[in-house]
C-alpha cells in the first residue's frame, strides 16, 4: 500500500519535482465476470500533469477513468486521490469498502467529460453549469450565473446560455459539457474518448477548447483519446493499454517515435504513425 | 317511459350538490396513488432483494383482485380489527391504493427510460443520491408519462360510482336516491352519465394538449 516505498517518478514533461502524486492507482484490477478488463495496474498521476492514455478498445483505458469517477467499482487494488484513499475508507486502523458517504467527499476532486456529454436535457445550457455548484457546493445563485458564464464565454459556448441542449450540435454540446464539469474545479479531470461521437468536422472545435484549458496547469488531466496527434500535442506522458496493463509509458515524442514494444509499433502502425516521423 | 325536461332541471341541483364528494374522492385518491406508487417503485428498485421481492407480491396481488373487494375489505372487514374510517376516507384510500400499483409500474417506465449517462453524469459532478432522484431523474422520468398518468386520472374518475357500495353519497348514489323518491331513474341516471361524459371528455382534451406541450423542448 501507500506511502511506505519511495515513489518512483514516471518519465514525464510535466514539471513533477518535488510533488506527490494527485492519483494513485496501486495494483488495481477490474473484472466483469470472466473478463478481466483490468490486470493490477498502477499509474500515478501528478498535480497539472496530462496523461494520454492509448490503446486498442477493450484495451481497459476507459476502466481505468470509470474507477477514478466512481462509476464502477475496482475488483482489487487501491485507488488514492490526493493522499486519500477512495474506494476504502479507514475503520480502526484497517481499510474497508467506502461507504456513499466517503465516495461523495474524495469524489468531490474529480471531473470527468463523457464520450455521450450527457448533459441534462431538461435544463438549459446555463442552469447545466449552475446546478452542481449551487446544490453540490453550496454557493449562491449570484454566483454560479457569474462563473457559468464565464466559463461558457471560456468555451465560446456563451450565445447559447439559453437553449436546451437538444437544439446543439454535438460539438456544441461536449464544449459545455466540459465547461460543466470546470466549473465544479476538479483537481484531477478525466477526458473519455470525447470526440468519438462526434462529426468529424466539430472535432476540432473541442480539441482546442481542451488545449485552451490544459494550458493552466492547475488541474491533471487524463486523456482517453484515438486522436494520436492531439495526445502528441498535449500529452507530458501517454500510457499505452493493451489487454489490461499498461505495456509502455513515456514522453509522446520517445514513446510515438520509437515505440519499445510490438504492440505499440502494430498498434501505431494502424494509425499509420511508421515510428520515424515527426 | 318519456324523458321529462322540467323533472331532469328539477332534481339537477340537488345532483349537482355530490359532485364535490365525486371531485373530492377522484383527486383524493390519485393523490395517494401518485405518492404511494411512488414508494412502491422505489421498493421495487431496491438492492434489497426481500423489500423488492413483497413489493412486487404486493402490486401483483392488489392489480390482480378487484377493487370493489379491495373496499368491501377495507369497509366491512377492516372495522373488526379495529381500524375504522369515515366511507368516503375508505373510498379514497381504497381507490388511491388500487390505483397505486398501477401508477408504480408508470413511474417505473419513466424511471427506466432516463438513460444511465443521466445517472453517471450526476454522479460525476457528486450530487448525493437523493438530488439525482429529484433534480436529475426524477424531472426526465415524470415528464414522457404525465399523458400516461392523466389516463390513470380520468379511468379513476369514471371507477368512482363503485363507491355507492361503501355508501359514500357520491354522484350515482344521489341518483338512486333521487330516483327512488319518485320512481323516475332514467333522467336522474342519464344526467350522472352526461356529467362523467361531460368532465371524462374535457380532461382526455387537456391531457391531449399537455401532451403536445411537454414534446416542444424535446
Amino acid at each position: 500500500m501507500s506511502g511506505s516505498e519511495v515513489i518512483e517518478r514516471p518519465d514525464t514533461e510535466a514539471p513533477i519535482e518535488g510533488k506527490e502524486p494527485i492519483v494513485r492507482f496501486e495494483k488495481i484490477s477490474k473484472s466483469f465476470g470472466e473478463l478481466d478488463v483490468l490486470k493490477e495496474v498502477d499509474l500515478d498521476l501528478y498535480p497539472g500533469e496530462r496523461v494520454a492514455i492509448i490503446g486498442p478498445s477493450g484495451s481497459g483505458k476507459t476502466t481505468m477513468a470509470r474507477l477514478l469517477m466512481t462509476l464502477e467499482e475496482p475488483t482489487d487494488g487501491y485507488i488514492e486521490v490526493d493522499g486519500r484513499q477512495l474506494w476504502h475508507k479507514e475503520v480502526n486502523g484497517e481499510l474497508v469498502k467506502a461507504n456513499e458517504k466517503h465516495l461523495h467527499e474524495v469524489r468531490g476532486d474529480i471531473g470527468m467529460v463523457f464520450q455521450h456529454f450527457h448533459l441534462f436535457p431538461h435544463m438549459t445550457v446555463l442552469k447545466n453549469l449552475m446546478e452542481a455548484p449551487i446544490k453540490v457546493k453550496g454557493q449562491t445563485k449570484a454566483k454560479a450565473r457569474e462563473e457559468a458564464l464565464a466559463m461558457l464565454e471560456k468555451v465560446g459556448m456563451v450565445d447559447f446560455a439559453d437553449q436546451y441542449p437538444a437544439r446543439l450540435s454535438g460539438g456544441q454540446q461536449q464544449r459545455v459539457a466540459i465547461a460543466r464539469a470546470l466549473v465544479m474545479h476538479p483537481k484531477v479531470m478525466l477526458f473519455d474518448e470525447p470526440t468519438s461521437a462526434l462529426d468529424p468536422e466539430t472535432v476540432g472545435e473541442v480539441l482546442e477548447v481542451i488545449k485552451e484549458i490544459a494550458k493552466d496547469r492547475e488541474m491533471a488531466m487524463m486523456l482517453i483519446t484515438h486522436e494520436m496527434s492531439f495526445a502528441r500535442d498535449i500529452a507530458d506522458r501517454i500510457a499505452f493499454f493493451d489487454e489490461g496493463k499498461i505495456q509502455e509509458q513515456g514522453p509522446p515524442a520517445k514513446l510515438l517515435n520509437n515505440p519499445e514494444t510490438e504492440r505499440l509499433g502494430e498498434f501505431l502502425n494502424r494509425f499509420g504513425i511508421d515510428g520515424n516521423h515527426g | 317511459m318519456v324523458w321529462d325536461w322540467k323533472y331532469a332541471l328539477d332534481i339537477l341541483p340537488g345532483l349537482l350538490e355530490v359532485a364535490p364528494v365525486t371531485i373530492l374522492a377522484t383527486l383524493g385518491a390519485f393523490a395517494v396513488a401518485l405518492i404511494l406508487g411512488l414508494g412502491l417503485a422505489f421498493a421495487r428498485r431496491s438492492t434489497n432483494r426481500l423489500l423488492s421481492g413483497v413489493t412486487h407480491a404486493v402490486v401483483e396481488f392488489i392489480r390482480s383482485t378487484p377493487p370493489f373487494v379491495q373496499l368491501f375489505f377495507l369497509f366491512f372487514v377492516m372495522p373488526q380489527f379495529g381500524v375504522t374510517m369515515s366511507a368516503l376516507m375508505t373510498g379514497i384510500l381504497g381507490l388511491g391504493i388500487h390505483y397505486s400499483t398501477f401508477l408504480s409500474e408508470v413511474y417505473r417506465a419513466g424511471i427506466d427510460s432516463v438513460e444511465k449517462g443521466q445517472w453517471e453524469a450526476a454522479t460525476a459532478l457528486n450530487f448525493t443520491p437523493r438530488q439525482k432522484w429529484m433534480r436529475i431523474i426524477l424531472p426526465q422520468a415524470i415528464r414522457p408519462i404525465i399523458p400516461v398518468m392523466g389516463n390513470y386520472l380520468i379511468t379513476l374518475f369514471k371507477e368512482t360510482p363503485m363507491l355507492l357500495g361503501i355508501t359514500v353519497v357520491e354522484m350515482l348514489s344521489q341518483a338512486q336516491i333521487i330516483g327512488s323518491q319518485s320512481f323516475r331513474y332514467t333522467e336522474p341516471v342519464t344526467l350522472v352519465g352526461i356529467f362523467f361524459l361531460v368532465l371524462s371528455y374535457g380532461a382526455s382534451l387537456l391531457v391531449k394538449r399537455l401532451e403536445i406541450r411537454l414534446n416542444v423542448h424535446r
